[in-house]
């Protein structure tokens, strides 16, 4: 298992919309995918899940990937995160 | 073709008929068999898919449409296909054997709680979406359509339905709704009073409506008599369309009459006050020329969301209320929920007889957090204006101790945090129930008024379910059982110097309003459609007439003859 921290960008937070984006590139990872916020851990391939954790901007969440390809896979959830989850960034 | 109803909103429309008929969610329940999952697991899937693929035609539709549309769409269809939530139902399904629909209205419940319970306004929103999610993928899962609209119509339509819940007519938009019959209801049902303050007229109580009446023919709906026409021929169009023109000149003349004082021929002031629920720019104006609200329901407060209204929410509406009627009382009715007004953010048992059953106070008893609620944002909001508060479904002076101890202790915690508010609201109740009426000499010390709700009233003392057609020649409003409770009520608190008013639908109703009044009667709390018509009839009257009128009928055996003696005083005074 590898984690790795980051900080959201998203205006509005890990809302609907970059919830689910996160999702959908979640589920193309063969590994399984946690996200651990304030001592949550949920399923990062459920938005609904995600979007409980009530993650907002700034807010500094770990990704865990566990599985055959953990390290690739974490490393395109961390750069999903930081390129903004299909939403536009303001700098 | 004819049909006959219950004339339940004055006024005539003419017009094409079109159907209503809403789906709402009836999840099929009970398990099902080992043998059966895999079956049950593929209508989950079906269901899922269709409703997947309505999401996308809404999606592909909206193209040009506005952007907010297409993102609440795109999150739905992300919420409808996240993993977690369907695990959850497929496990439901085989591993503990639940229908479909009953694994999804667990699964969806669960999580529609959850949000509805966050702090974050946004993610409390995702509550109503869920819902919204829930019903579409069970109605697709039952394989039906999504229904009309009442809102966007491309022409003027008379809508004709089985029946319509609140959350129907909350969306009706007049301009384009321009009559309405139903096959169940009444003169007092909501929908009765949705289409009377809209101005629609409307007939329910129809028998067989959607079978008699095609959806796209011309029809006439006569809302005076109660008669609806299929197919009506040019000279019936045309009678009736004369007689449109002469209601239209009766409202216009009763209109003259709505900024007057209220004062009798010999100079007794009554009171009128309105009726509102959900508070129109027009309502708040009608401060103007009303003295007070006399009944402000609460309950649409309630209606089609998820989680109840939230303290801040409801001390920020009442203290609108407040602040436009100034000096002039507000009557606040505590929810009156239960009976013919079912929510989806309270889980109300389903009882067999709803209207003797837990409903309004009773489930505010249960319900005790939220009843705090409502009190706590009553008594924040009182510092802004007249405020009374009154109790519905009151039958004992147990009932109304309970609530004073609630008070009080409500009272004591808004001490506790530093809270102000005003220290002279009155506490009343609304006389509902036959038994507070028959007692009302000792219910008079315990409140500070009372305020009578003819409809249930009538309904209680007579054993005739007011929405129930087949019913309904024995729900009479002019029963001389209802006409002498309100007589004795009037001078029991009269004589304790104690305000009593009438806020059900008889105290708006031209035929009734000197026969009151000779009765002792001196506030009358109406719909604003009515407040016009009833000043008109106040300021042509005599006190003395009034009461003799009121005396006459005292005597009459049935309402038919009670009925009959009011229309002869009615003439006569034309």
């Amino acid at each position: 298992m590898v984690t790795g921290n980051i900080i959201v960008p998203n205006p509005s937070g890990l809302h609907v919309r970059p919830a689910g984006e996160f999702a959908k590139v979640a589920k193309t990872c063969s590994s399984n995918v946690t996200i651990i916020f304030n001592e949550k851990e949920v399923n990062g391939k459920s938005p609904v899940n995600i979007l409980m954790v009530g993650i907002k901007c700034g807010d500094e969440i770990t990704i865990s990937c566990s599985g055959d390809d953990e390290e690739k896979d974490l490393q395109t959830l961390l750069d999903t995160v930081r390129s903004g989850l299909g939403e536009r960034l303001v700098k | 073709m004819r049909c006959k109803g219950i004339p339940a909103s004055k006024g005539i429309a003419i017009g094409r008929v079109m159907h209503y008929v809403p789906w709402h969610p009836e999840p099929v329940l009970g398990g099902i068999e080992h043998s059966e999952v895999r079956a049950e697991i593929i209508r989950y899937d079906q269901g899922r898919n269709a409703a997947e693929k309505e999401l996308d035609d809404l999606l592909s539709q909206s193209l040009d449409t506005s952007s907010d549309r297409r993102e609440i769409v795109d999150a739905h269809k992300t919420l409808l296909l996240d993993e977690a939530i369907d695990s959850e139902i497929r496990s439901l399904i085989s591993g503990d054997l639940f229908t479909c629909d009953q694994a999804i209205d667990q699964v969806y419940n669960q999580y529609i709680q959850e949000f509805s319970q966050m702090d974050d306004a946004l993610l409390k929103e995702r509550a109503a979406d869920l819902t919204d999610l829930k019903h579409r993928l069970l109605r697709c899962r039952q394989g039906l359509p999504p229904g009309r609209s009442l809102q966007d119509l491309p022409e003027p339509v008379i809508v004709v339905a089985r029946d319509m819940l609140p959350s129907d007519t909350a969306t009706i938009n007049p301009d384009v709704v321009i009559g309405i019959v139903t096959e169940q209801g009444g003169a007092t049902c909501h929908t009765a009073i949705i289409a009377r303050s809209l101005g629609i007229p409307a007939v329910l109580g129809v028998p067989d409506a959607l079978c008699h009446l095609a959806d796209g023919e011309e029809a006439i709906v006569d809302a005076v008599e109660g008669v609806v026409y299929l197919s009506p021929s040019i000279n019936e169009r045309i009678a009736f369309e004369q007689k449109q023109k002469e209601l239209a000149q009766k409202v216009a003349d009763a209109l003259q009459y709505l900024h007057r004082e209220p004062v009798t021929l010999d100079g007794v002031p009554i009171e009128v006050a309105l009726n509102i629920e959900a508070p129109s720019e027009r309502e708040l104006t009608a401060a103007a020329y009303t003295d007070g609200v006399g009944l402000f329901r609460t309950e649409f407060l309630y209606m089609d969301r998820s989680y109840p209204p939230d303290e801040e929410e409801q001390v920020e509406l009442y203290t609108r209320v407040l602040r436009a009627y100034g000096s002039k009382p507000v009557v606040i009715r505590t929810m009156d929920i239960g009976g013919d007004k079912q929510v989806d953010c309270i889980s109300l048992p389903r009882e067999t007889n709803p209207f003797l059953g837990k409903r309004a106070l009773r489930l505010c008893f249960d319900e005790i957090k939220i009843f705090k609620t409502q009190l706590r944002a009553c008594m924040r909001a009182s510092v802004h204006g007249n405020l009374w508060v009154m109790f519905p479904m009151v039958g004992s002076v147990d009932d109304i101790r309970r609530v004073k101890a609630i008070i009080n202790t409500v009272g004591r915690e808004l001490d506790e945090q530093g809270i102000r508010y005003c220290q002279n609201i009155k506490w009343g109740i609304m006389v509902e129930i036959p038994a507070v009426a028959v007692i009302a000499d000792l219910i008079v010390h315990e409140v500070d008024f009372v305020s009578i709700g003819t409809n249930d009233l009538t309904q209680y003392t007579l054993a005739a379910d007011r929405m129930n057609p087949d019913v309904a020649e024995y729900y009479q409003s002019l029963h001389p059982a209802v006409l002498r409770m309100i007589r004795h009520l009037s001078e029991v608190f009269q004589a304790n110097g104690k305000h009593l008013s009438i806020c059900g639908e008889l105290a708006g109703t031209p035929l009734a309003i000197p026969a009151l009044i000779g009765m002792g009667v001196r506030c009358l709390s109406m719909g604003r459609e009515s407040v016009g018509m009833a000043k008109k009839i106040i300021c042509n009257l005599r006190l003395n007439d009034a009461k003799s009128l009121a005396e006459e009928v005292n005597k009459l055996p049935t309402a038919g003859e009670i009925e009959q003696a009011l229309q002869v005083f009615n003439e006569s005074y034309l």
